[in-house]
This record gives C-alpha cells, structure tokens and sequence, in this order.
C-alpha cells in the first residue's frame, strides 16, 4: 500500500518534468503548478523571515526597538547572498507567471475567452484554448522574463 | 474552489498594495530598513491601514497556498483516507502558520 502510493506520487511529479507530446496548454499547466510551489515555499519562508522583525520565535512580550533593530539586522546580513539573490530571481519570475496565468485561468473558470465546441480536425488543436487565453499565457511568460531581468539588474547589475 | 479564485484575486490587490509600499514608495533599500522613512518596516506595521492590509495578505495567501498544495496532493492520488489526512494536515499548518503572522504584525505594531 505504502509502496504503491508513494511510486503513483513519484509518477504524477515526473509527468510535470518529462514533456513528451506536451502542447502549450498543458506546459502552461505545469508551469503553474511548479510556480505556485515556488511561491508557498518563497511564503513559508518569508513568514519566518518577516517574524525577526520582533526578535523571532525567542521573543514572546513586545521587545525594545533596539532589540529587534538587531535582529532585523542580523536576518539582512544572512540573506544578503548571492545565492538567496538568484532564488528571488526565480521567486520574480514564478510570481509574475502564476498571477498572470492565474487571471487567465480565473477567466476561464468563469467561461470567458473559451472559443465555441467544434469538430476536432487534424492537428488537433484545443478549441478551448483559443488567440486569446495564447496571448494571456505568453503575455505571462514575457512580463515574468522581464521581471525576472529587472531583478538581475537590480541585484548583479552594475 | 471559488474561494481559491477569491483569495487569488484578493493577493493581486493587497499583494499590489504590499509591493507598491516596498518598491514605488521610494528607495527599496530604504522601505527595507528597519526604521528611518515613511514606508520603513517598523513605519508600515504601525500604519494601522498597512498592517491591516498585510494582515488580509496573510490570510488570503495563507488559504490560497495551502489549498493549492491540497489541490496537487489530491490530484496525484485519490481516495477518502488521503483526502482525509492532507486536508487536516494543511489546515493544521495553515492554522499555525496564520497564528505565526498574525503574532509578527500585532507585536510589530506594538513596538515602541
């Protein structure tokens, strides 16, 4: 049982990363589930991040502003890393992505920009996935690469 | 599902909010000091109206992550003992991890 459920898990995981015969709505699929992992885990860090502004999980009674000045100070001067630079470059880009998209897939929840049924002729396009939802979904991927660019600058430029 | 498209929308609003206090209110470098400006950490945890716009991000960010984490969990495989386990599991670290926030923002807010 056990065996069985963690090897559909390692199934279901791979079928994001091995994109045989993937056509575009379904990268913009994986893609919006990898980013939005990206963000919960960017989230669950910035909780704990944002939490040393009053001292961390030590402090439990409101502290000195000194004492927490320092703390705020010490967290800065931990993250301030190239590698923690590059991860907010990754963060810019998948933030970007997954609100784009997502006003995208908010649309198509609510049945705008769906195109009408028709016969499925070769190649076999998706209907549903119309000019429309393409150009959200690249408009997405363009404004995520220039923020992603825009971070570089930000942090590596000169 | 529709209060994933709800929180969603919310964070593009107070997520807005946030990242405009941060990067268009000045230099970032200085909004990310502790103190000293207008939109500094400890000036945005003390204007009542911020705070309470971070406490709403929290929220909406808090449901909207944990529920699309749940979402992918139960995509993956499917029965009533796994939906069972990785919904309680989720709300209970969405619980813990609200309470977390919530604990930053009013003893922030208090500091003197």
């Amino acid at each position: 049982m056990t065996h069985s459920l963690i090897a559909e898990l390692k199934r279901a995981v791979f079928g994001w990363f091995y994109p045989v015969r993937y056509n575009l709505e379904r990268w913009a699929y994986a893609l919006q589930r990898i980013s939005g992992i990206a963000v919960t885990a960017y989230f669950l860090a910035h909780i704990v991040e944002t939490g040393n502004v009053v001292g961390g999980l030590d402090v439990w009674s409101v502290p000195s502003a000194d004492l927490a000045r320092d703390v705020w100070a010490a967290t800065f001067r931990f993250l301030d890393n190239p590698l923690f630079d590059m991860g907010l470059v990754v963060i810019g880009f998948m933030l970007v992505y997954h609100t784009i998209n997502g006003i995208r897939l908010t649309l198509t929840e609510f049945g705008f920009l769906q195109g009408k049924p028709a016969r499925p002729d070769f190649p076999y396009e998706p209907k549903s996935f119309t000019k429309a939802q393409r150009a959200l979904f690249w408009l997405s991927v363009l404004f995520a690469a220039a923020t992603a660019v825009y971070t570089l600058n930000v942090f590596f430029g000169a | 599902m529709l209060l994933h498209y709800i929180t969603g929308l919310g964070i593009v609003i107070a997520g807005g909010v946030h990242l405009f206090t941060v990067f268009l209110t000045g230099p970032y470098v200085e909004n990310l000091a502790f103190n000293g400006g207008s939109y500094s950490v400890i000036a945005v945890y003390r204007n009542l109206l911020l705070a309470a716009t971070l406490e709403l991000l929290l929220v909406f960010v808090d449901y909207h992550a944990l529920n699309g984490i749940r979402v992918i969990l139960i995509e993956f495989h499917q029965g009533p003992k796994w939906e069972r386990g990785v919904s309680w599991i989720l709300a209970v670290t969405g619980i813990l991890l609200f309470a977390y926030g919530t604990r930053t923002i009013l003893i922030a807010n208090a500091i003197a």
